[in-house]
């Protein structure tokens, strides 16, 4: 299979999806000729022209509201947010008028669009740019929200994220868009909601997002040295999240360890946990559950604050032996 | 200067205290509250706790000895310091005259109901620090989590010390009836291959492995088992009573068709107010009571020499536990309403058989009512439970002919044994009392008056 | 007599006595809410138009059946002009399941998809980036309709309004911006709230015509708003129309109107625009005073009607809770 980057899986997907469907359009902040704040969008309103690939103003509010009432009367639009700490003054059209509209009116409309904005830290573009706020949307009954990791998965769940009937709130991360894999040319769907067991292991389930399910690969790979056979699973979707594959992970593990980037106090970890603590695995946890995020903290500028401000590899080789240790 | 470690006076009938084990050696330091013997008293075992710190100088008496209340048993003091190579005899603190006080009785009385150990035990048992996997094993292999060391931080029981646990006392897994089969006829179930789930001993079981010993049982001689312990203790105390009292019985047969009534009746409403179900073990409990009420000669305690009409009427409940038997006490029964009292035998029932009883919940009886009423058995001879002057023994309930108004019925009726201490009562009026007793049975709704 | 009256073709004379009528359904349902909000038979709160029936009336008559409206938190007015049944508003007041939004929405969050109507809106200026995504859809997909887009004086301050204003500048869009100015945003009087004369100067700043108003007139209304509209259908873009008009009732329930003086209120009263509606009516022959009075009895009738129907319809059963829940 061919390999490409995560970055070119996003556009990809979007572009196959654009020659079929009039109805699909992007809009954002200089995602014209100059290709998008990540170069996502590039060369694509060469193909599909100013209409479709449209430049918006520096308005996210009117920008997100403009594509929820777009999406309301009939087209499919994808919202691009330079980045996803700009979504607080979006907030309004999400929250209030996205996540709303359908369940308020009765039943009656439906709003499909997809919001793709990057998060994330590690570019050095400090406390604005780089933040991991997805626990604020995944909390809103009405929107659903995808964290893909692997450009295999960005392609397939940004394909359902448009045939969506309803608002998806789609999270790529910033340094994941220079990583390669192999991705299928032809247009293909991953279900939003089926999480993905990255690696089978018995002895310990890490529950990892975005960026973190490379880490806690990585620390998976060193584990294995030591005779710790590591469970990765990568949710991919926080809403709907599929519960079922974290809790048989944890039953046959009887260990839990969730990772994210995003601050841990308020973070999805505690959701995560909680799910496991409330179900029928319960029973089978044989060590107190350890939740991995961010540092309550800004993310800060020098590059070896920044790192320090997030889960690394060592810190979730730690982790996972601190809960093996009395198997 | 080294402190006196003496055998405490644990309840107004106590003389004596059987050591059941130190829980330190001689030179190990003490802390105040830790426990640091275990004796037995003619009611309860229970951690004695030390009053000091420092370290144990001296034990002077070894477990299963016999010790009089007040009797130096150890000191407790510094390192260096000379003690008796002997026991200096009674505490210096004690006088016979201070012994038979209120303050010393009711101190001692508080020391025991404020004896943590017992309830840190109890706490250790039902708030083990343990994984939920952990539980999850234990309960599913019926162990109890208490008795698993758990090699987790300190000391968390993880499912893998369970899974250890239940392995390593594989053999040992048998039902609660097996167990009691086996205590009975005293047959060790250590090399016996259960046939039950997982291997559990059934009580099949026992009674094969009785059946094939019996065939060879001139090779192998029987078990043997000190009399010690509670054992002990009852057989002291029966032997007492019927050597010291002069035993009198009287049987009745009690018509039960109004109790059965009363309690079909009373039955829901209790069982709303308290979730527990009505017995008619707390009917006879309170019909005994209003009866003793009338009758202050039954009601009696003769000590040395002396009757004592007992103002409170408090009746003692035989209950059958674990290789022995315990009379918890009711109090107050006559002025108490069904509902509590049910609340109470139960709750005191309860606490026996888990032998989690305080000491003064085994005191002050003024009579006591035996009941084998489960069993087929109608009259028997109870033995009194010294210094109480009476005790009542219940058969069982059964469906018979009698006569009534001419004609003959079927009643259930109940047989009822009163065994009385001639030296303090007399034939009269305990027949009386007997005749009020199912009097009042046979019109029970008097009692809710 | 000589007819004076210049008005749009299709503003037929049957069409103005039904303007007439429908001032009066305006009038009597809101009158009812407030009794029954009084009464304590509705829950919740809600915001009345009496006194603004021209604004909603006049400027959705100058529509075609196929634009669109999007609407506000004072929207009953709007709904009843773009269609709405009566009845089925009245039930959704009351909560019940036979309303608009089976009573699920309430006052707020009435819409009628069908007629056009995207949805009154909650929050102050939210729905206006809607109407500018409504109206990008039939530019994209060519479908020739003009959303007219409604919010107060205090909407003209939030940020949405700015954006959506510079933004259907810039891409031309089919949407006219109609600024009810009814002297208050809640008890902030516009003269405080706002340093210039005429909200409708605001529209300079984004390059489109703006244009004030005498808001109780119906005529004037009908003949500006179809002006704004069917310029915007020839692909003029957008343009703001501000109507000065006046609420008579508080803000929401509960309002003791302490911020105004009632001989303010008096001089409004004056201003009636039903009645100045029905003056011009009969000066021009097209009702008589009898006729004017059996189109309002009718009208009465219709909302008697409507409280009958809503009374008497089933409350929502809880098992639909999760109904129109899609994550």
């Amino acid at each position: 299979m061919r390999e490409i980057t995560y970055l070119e899986a996003v556009r990809e997907a979007m572009s196959q999806e654009m020659r079929k469907n009039d109805d699909v359009f992007i809009l954002g902040e200089d995602i014209g000729v100059y290709g998008g704040a990540f170069g996502v969008t590039r060369g694509m309103i060469e193909e599909f022209g100013p209409e479709r690939i449209r430049n918006t103003p520096i308005s996210e509010a009117a920008i997100a509201g403009g594509a929820v009432g777009a999406a309301l009367t009939g087209m499919r639009p994808i919202l691009e947010l330079q980045f996803s700490d700009f979504i607080t003054i979006a907030m309004d059209q999400i929250v209030n008028q996205a996540a709303k509209l359908r369940y308020m009116y009765g039943g009656k409309g439906s709003v499909p669009m997809v919001l793709r904005t990057p998060a994330g830290s590690g570019t050095g573009a400090a406390a604005q740019h780089s933040q991991s706020l997805e626990a604020w949307v995944a909390h809103i009954p009405g929107l659903k929200v995808v964290q893909p990791s692997t450009a295999y998965d960005a392609k397939g769940l940004l394909k359902a994220a448009i045939d969506d009937e309803n608002p998806v709130i789609f999270y790529e991360h910033k340094l994941l868009y220079k990583t390669k894999g192999d991705v299928p040319e032809e247009q293909y769907s991953i279900p939003i909601g089926k999480a993905d067991i990255k690696r089978e292991g018995k002895d310990v389930t890490v529950v990892a997002t975005s960026i973190m399910v490379h880490k806690a690969l990585e620390a998976a790979e060193e584990l294995e040295k030591e005779g710790i056979d590591v469970e990765v699973i990568d949710p991919r979707t926080l809403v709907p999240l599929d519960e079922e594959t974290i809790v048989n992970s944890v039953k046959k593990t009887g260990r839990l360890i969730v990772v994210h980037e995003a601050v841990k106090r308020g973070g999805f970890g505690g959701e995560i946990a909680s799910v496991i603590a409330e179900s029928e695995a319960f029973d089978y946890l044989d060590s107190p559950i350890k939740r991995l995020g961010g540092l309550p903290i800004p993310i800060p500028y020098n590059p070896n604050l920044e790192k320090a401000a997030v889960p690394q590899v060592p810190d979730i080789i730690d982790a996972v032996k601190e809960t093996v240790r009395f198997k | 200067m080294a402190i006196e470690i003496f055998m405490p006076k644990l309840s107004s009938t106590m003389e004596v205290g059987t050591l059941l084990q130190w829980f330190k050696e001689e030179g190990d330091p003490v802390e105040i509250g830790e426990p640091l013997f275990e004796i037995m008293t003619d009611k309860i075992n229970i951690e004695v706790e030390a009053y000091e710190e420092g370290t144990l100088l001296k034990k002077y008496y070894e477990p299963d000895e016999e010790i009089p209340v007040n009797q130096v048993i150890g000191f407790i003091g510094e390192e260096s310091e000379e003690v008796p190579s002997s026991s200096p005899g009674l505490s210096s603190d004690s006088s016979s005259d201070v012994d038979d006080s209120e303050d010393t009785r009711e101190g001692a009385e508080e020391n025991v109901a404020s004896q943590p150990s017992g309830e840190v035990d109890v706490e250790q048992n039902e708030k083990v620090r343990a994984t939920p996997a952990a539980r999850r094993v234990a309960r599913e292999r019926d162990l109890q989590l208490s008795a698993v060391a758990g090699s987790g931080p300190k000391g968390r029981v993880h499912e893998k010390d369970v899974v250890h646990y239940s392995e390593e006392n594989q053999g040992k897994k048998i039902t609660p009836l097996a167990k009691k089969v086996a205590e009975n006829e005293q047959v060790s179930v250590d090399n016996l291959t259960g046939t039950g789930a997982n291997g559990k001993i059934v009580k099949d079981d026992v009674t094969d492995a009785i059946q094939s010993a019996t065939g060879s049982a001139n090779t192998s001689s029987p078990k043997k088992k000190k009399l010690a312990g509670m054992r002990k203790v009852i057989a002291d105390r029966m032997q007492e009573s019927v050597n010291t009292a002069p035993h009198v019985t009287l049987t009745s047969d009690i018509d039960m068709t109004k109790v059965k009534e009363l309690r079909s009746q009373l039955l829901p409403t209790i069982e709303k107010q308290t979730g527990l179900r009505l017995s008619y073990t707390e009917v006879i409990a309170k019909a005994v009571g209003v009866a003793l009420s009338r009758f202050p000669s039954v009601n009696a305690s003769l000590i040395n020499n002396e009757i004592i009409y007992n103002e409170e009427v408090n009746v003692g409940l035989a209950v059958a536990v674990e290789d022995g038997l315990m009379v918890p006490v009711l109090k107050k029964v006559n002025s108490k309403g069904l509902s509590t009292l049910t609340k109470e035998a139960k709750d005191i029932a309860r606490r026996a058989r888990e032998q989690k009883l305080q000491s003064d919940e085994l005191k002050g009886a003024t009579f006591t009512v035996s009941n084998l009423g489960m069993y087929a058995i109608d009259a028997f001879t109870p033995i009194i439970n010294l210094p109480e002057t009476a005790i009542l023994g219940i058969g069982r309930i059964q469906d018979k002919p009698v006569v009534v108004d001419q004609t003959v019925e079927v009643r259930p009726m109940m047989a009822v044994s009163l065994s009385f201490d001639h030296r303090a009562v007399d034939g009269a009026p305990a027949a009386a009392f007997l005749t009020e007793v199912k009097r009042i049975l046979e019109n029970p709704f008097e009692l809710l008056a | 007599m000589e007819k004076t009256l210049t008005l749009p073709s299709h503003i037929t004379t049957e069409k103005l006595k039904d303007l007439y009528k429908q001032m009066w359904l305006i009038r009597y349902f809101d009158e009812k809410v407030d009794q029954f909000f009084a009464k304590g038979m509705i829950h919740g709160t809600t915001h009345l138009c009496v006194g603004q029936e021209a604004s909603a009336a006049g400027a959705i008559a100058a529509l075609q059946d196929k634009d669109k409206i999007t609407s506000t938190h004072r929207g009953h007015g709007h709904c009843i002009a773009k269609g709405a049944e009566t009845d089925r508003m009245m039930a959704e007041l009351f909560g019940r399941e036979t309303g608009y939004c089976k009573g699920k929405g309430g006052s707020m969050h009435i819409a009628d998809l069908e007629k056009g109507n995207l949805g009154a809106n909650g929050i102050v200026g939210g729905g206006i980036p809607l109407a500018v995504g409504a109206a990008l859809t039939s530019k994209m997909k060519k479908e020739g309709y003009v959303v007219l887009c409604f919010f107060g004086d205090g909407a003209s301050n939030e940020g949405s309004f700015h954006e959506s204003l510079n933004l259907a500048s810039v891409w031309d869009l089919p949407v006219v911006f109609v600024c009810e100015n009814n002297q208050y945003g809640m008890s902030g009087p516009v003269k405080e709230m706002v340093n210039i004369e005429n909200i409708a100067e605001r529209a300079g700043s984004y390059g489109i015509p703006g244009k004030a108003v005498d808001g109780n007139d119906m005529v004037e209304i009908i003949n500006t708003v179809y002006d704004a509209v069917e310029n915007a259908r020839s692909g003029n873009g957008p343009s703001l129309i501000e109507m000065k008009t006046y609420r008579w009732k508080g803000h929401s329930k509960s309002d003791a109107k302490k911020y105004r003086t009632r001989e303010e209120e008096k001089e409004w009263r004056e201003k009636d625009p039903i009645q100045r509606f029905k003056e011009v009516l009969i000066e021009e022959d097209i009702l008589t005073e009898e006729q004017a009075k059996n189109l309002q009895e009718e009208a009465k009738q219709e909302i008697d009607d409507a409280v009958k129907f809503a009374e008497n319809s089933p409350e929502p059963s809880t098992d639909t809770l999760l109904e129109d829940v899609y994550a």
